[in-house]
């Protein structure tokens, strides 16, 4: 086992880290605000893969289908509040619940219906095909872009906390809901939004990893398992904890897929449980919220 | 002087960095009726948190009949004879009035049996309704638990708490919320429930608190600044200040 | 005090009438339960369809116990429900143990496995345990994918086919659908009778009160969390024995029983018939069962059906089919 295989194996780690990032960071989001649990985030991130790939297949450009699916599956996402999620403000927090879990349902069916049980290649853009020599080991382009791509969203996402008003509400809302109406902000806007932006970061995740793996209708089930194991180590509602333990949870699994492949579905699994016995509110999360 | 039933030995409480509770330390002697009191925000609810187990301190220690209870479980401090109220009521909404009761006095009878009928434990029944008779509830006992009054409900919550025979009842704002009809009833029950048990309660309404209370804690930024008689506590300068300053209604 | 003696006399007496109906029900929910169990392969249109009624009607009735009754939402009941099946097609088709023996050890299996995932699950409240109920139930999964040599993987477990089943000097055949419905049948009875009884003893209020108010029942001197992991343990176990029938029922256990779809099967069952009521929950897996028989016959993708069906059972009937039925008698 030699130094530069477990160098490419942690980067492969970090790239399919990043994706997770991706989608744990879009259920935090939905859920320090809305206080909801979106258990069709699986489903639509593999809604923002199928989109990618027929975007791409349209246009005949891999580009066009990775800026346009994250912002029509980003729309959908807001369609999907005001209509389904919004009478149920105010219920029973299981009831958002278990309405986006039927949703997931639908949404997998829907696709079957359009684009068969089967899965389907989505090839590698040529752009980014092949590997690059860093010195210390040769990397797969896309896998470079894929982190690339995460890295600029997750430093437009900062800045857009920190730097802008709609950031500064968020940022209030999460802490304490009752600061938003006092403020006089349209609340029932900003949760619309904010919806919104939690789905288009899955679909984006959706369509990054589309690439390095086929599509098929049941590729969210694992991914929504795996954002929640995610969340439960990296801390409820919390954003740093959701890209902490996005990279960790990546690497941890291709590291074990290297040296005992047959545990790489299953240690994350064990870390959280480790995690649950040692500090159930998560690691960057705050005690009480569990 | 009889021992006292409780007494509390420079507790605190920090929450990380922030100390909501520092350093109190007082005795309380049965069948009398302490009020603490404080601006929003001195500690109060900290105070009652830690008396009732919902929070273990910080530092400090807390005995109860001479006995250390320091970090007991909270679901153990009401069959010690703690039991309270909470400042927002606390109850079980879809249960029947009577079965709110009920279920508070199955704990001292039995808690993990899956087998015998409950029906069948009639005297449950008849100490549910014995309490709900204390606080004048017993015409309602079918009721489901959410439809009373919001008076009601604070008298159910005292009900619950009245069912397990607690030594010491605390009170978290008896009254929040309250009209002053409502009010002058739950003044009413909290003096005849004074009679034969020791409470404690904290409140906002002052006028209440000079006619009910036998003695006043005052506490402010989570330190105990004077304990005495209501007379004592209104010719206190240090209380009259505290007050004064946040002009909460008292001078 | 003589007035308040009066006064409880006064007040009995008046609500009995109006609640008669539903005392009575209570009463008689089992023996009732048991009969419409005894019709039920001469009423809906097939046997195959009945015994499924019957299977997953009683995992629901388990999962009731946890969901509708102590409030907590699990996602992950699929794995005790798995657990009970594979252990009892293990015991059969590996160790050479009777069926009923190998029954006693998929309910063992299963309760065991729920009393650890229990433990785990309930250090966490709210839609956080939903999550991780669902995780956990992932791992479970996985396990059984990985651990081919005992469970078959991929495949599925088969070779534990019983064609005649022994009792008490009884030799019955089987592979006689109706028979082996009766057979199956006398385990769920009992597992209702099991599952009434808990409801109606003093754990029963206790779990209620939980549901109802988790601080305030702290507060009353109950340990919330040993009585959590309780009735997560027990509501695994009843789980699992649909599942042990499951196995004798089907003489497979595909992979899929453990998975995700299964967990949210059993949730929709619950919701749709109407959690935290005792009927509830076989209404709810009929409703299901019906649904997935009717339009599968015009389309393979019924589940895009339910899934509606589903969704517009929260937004509008969150109490389900018997709780609004339960509902709308009461408030006449």
């Amino acid at each position: 086992m030699d130094a530069e295989l477990i160098a490419m194996q942690l980067f492969s780690g970090v790239a399919l880290g990043a994706i997770l990032v991706m989608v744990a960071l879009g259920l935090s989001i939905i859920f320090g605000m809305l206080g909801v649990v979106n258990f069709a985030h699986g489903a639509l991130f593999m809604v923002g893969a199928y989109a990618g790939l027929y975007v791409a297949t349209l246009t005949g450009s891999f580009w066009w289908g990775l800026l346009v699916a994250p912002l029509a599956v980003g729309a959908f996402g807001m369609l999907i509040e005001r209509v389904l999620i919004r009478p149920l403000y105010g219920r029973s927090i299981d009831d958002p619940l278990l309405l986006t879990f039927g949703l997931g349902y639908v949404l997998v069916e829907t696709v079957r219906i359009l684009f068969g049980n089967e899965g389907m290649p989505f090839p590698t853009p040529p752009e980014l095909a092949g590997v690059a020599d860093l010195g210390i080991g040769y990397f797969p382009i896309y896998r470079l872009f894929v982190v690339g791509v995460v890295a600029v969203i997750l430093l437009l996402l900062w800045l857009g906390l920190e730097k802008t008003r709609f950031g500064l509400i968020v940022r209030a809302g999460a802490r304490d809901p009752q600061i938003m109406r006092v403020l006089g902000v349209d609340v029932a806007r900003v949760w619309l939004m904010v919806f919104g932006l939690g789905v288009g970061l899955t679909a984006l995740g959706g369509v990054l990893a589309a690439p390095m793996r086929s599509v098929d209708p049941e590729m969210g089930t694992l991914v929504l398992a795996e954002a929640f194991v995610v969340t439960v180590i990296g801390g409820m509602g919390s954003l740093v904890g959701a890209i902490v333990a996005g990279l960790l949870i990546g690497i941890a699994i291709s590291m074990t897929a290297l040296f005992a492949p047959e545990m790489a579905t299953i240690v994350m699994f064990a870390l959280m449980a480790l995690v649950l016995l040692i500090r159930p509110q998560g690691l960057f999360g705050k005690p009480g919220r569990a | 002087m009889s021992a006292p039933l409780l007494a509390v030995e420079n507790i605190g409480r920090r929450f990380g960095g922030f100390v909501a509770l520092e350093g109190v330390t007082a005795a309380f002697e049965p069948n009398k009726v302490t009020a603490i009191i404080g601006p929003n925000g001195a500690g109060k609810s900290t105070f009652f948190n830690l008396l009732s187990g919902v929070l273990a301190p910080s530092a400090g220690t807390i005995r109860f009949k001479q006995r250390d209870i320091t970090g007991t479980p909270q679901h153990r401090f009401v069959h010690l004879g703690i039991a309270r109220s909470y400042q927002i009521t606390n109850i079980f909404p879809e249960l029947s009035v009577h079965e709110n009761v009920r279920v508070a006095a199955q704990a001292f009878r039995t808690r993990y049996d899956i087998w015998r009928a409950r029906a069948a434990m009639s005297e449950l029944d008849e100490r549910a309704d014995a309490a709900l008779a204390a606080v004048g509830l017993l015409g309602r006992r079918t009721t489901t638990a959410k439809f009373l009054a919001h008076g009601q409900q604070r008298a159910l919550e005292i009900a619950i708490a009245l069912v397990a025979a607690p030594e010491l009842l605390l009170l978290d704002e008896p009254t929040a919320g309250m009209g002053p009809e409502e009010t002058r009833d739950m003044v009413a029950l909290i003096e005849k429930l004074a009679a034969d048990r020791t409470i404690l309660l904290v409140e906002h309404k002052m006028k209440m608190i000079l006619g009910l209370s036998d003695r006043i804690l005052v506490l402010h930024h989570g330190r105990l600044i004077a304990d005495g008689d209501p007379c004592h506590i209104q010719s206190d300068p240090e209380v009259r200040r505290v007050y004064l300053g946040q002009n909460d209604g008292y001078a | 005090m003589t007035a308040s003696v009066h006064s409880v006399a006064e007040v009995m007496a008046g609500p009995a009438g109006r609640r008669g109906w539903r005392e009575r029900l209570a009463r008689w929910r089992v023996p009732l339960s048991v009969l419409v169990l005894c019709l039920l392969p001469w009423v809906l249109p097939s046997q195959a369809l009945a015994v499924n009624v019957l299977i997953y009607g009683l995992l629901a009735v388990g999962y009731n116990l946890l969901f509708g009754y102590t409030g907590m939402l699990s996602f992950g009941h699929a794995a005790f429900f798995g657990a009970g099946a594979y252990a009892t097609g293990i015991g059969i088709g590996q160790f050479g143990l009777p069926w009923f023996a190998a029954i006693g050890y998929g309910m063992l299996a299963g309760g065991a496995l729920a009393f650890v995932v229990g433990l785990l699950a309930i250090r966490t409240r709210g839609i956080y345990f939903s999550m991780v109920t669902l995780a956990l139930a992932q791992l479970v999964y996985y396990t059984a994918l990985q651990a081919t040599s005992i469970t078959g993987g991929e495949n599925g477990l088969r070779g534990f086919t019983l064609a005649r089943i022994d009792l008490f000097g009884w030799s019955i055949d089987f592979l006689d659908p109706v028979k082996k419905y009766y057979v199956l049948m006398v385990f769920a009875a009992l597992a209702l009778w099991f599952v009434s009884r808990i409801l109606n003893s003093p754990f029963g209020a206790v779990i209620e009160a939980i549901r109802e108010n988790e601080t305030r029942a702290r507060a009353c001197g109950y340990d919330v969390e040993r009585s959590k992991v309780m009735s997560f343990t027990l509501s695994g176990l009843v789980c699992a024995l649909a599942g042990a029938l499951f196995a004798l029922h089907l003489a497979i256990v595909p992979l899929d029983i453990l998975g995700i779809q299964t967990s949210g099967m059993i949730v929709m069952m619950t919701l749709l018939g109407g959690a935290g009521s005792f009927f509830g929950p076989f209404v709810g897996a009929l409703a299901f069962l019906l649904m997935e028989d009717v339009v599968s016959l015009w389309t393979p993708h019924w589940q895009i059906v339910v899934g509606t069906v589903f969704i517009l059972f929260v937004l509008f009937l969150p109490k389900g089919i018997w709780g609004t039925l339960l509902a709308w008698r009461a408030g006449r």
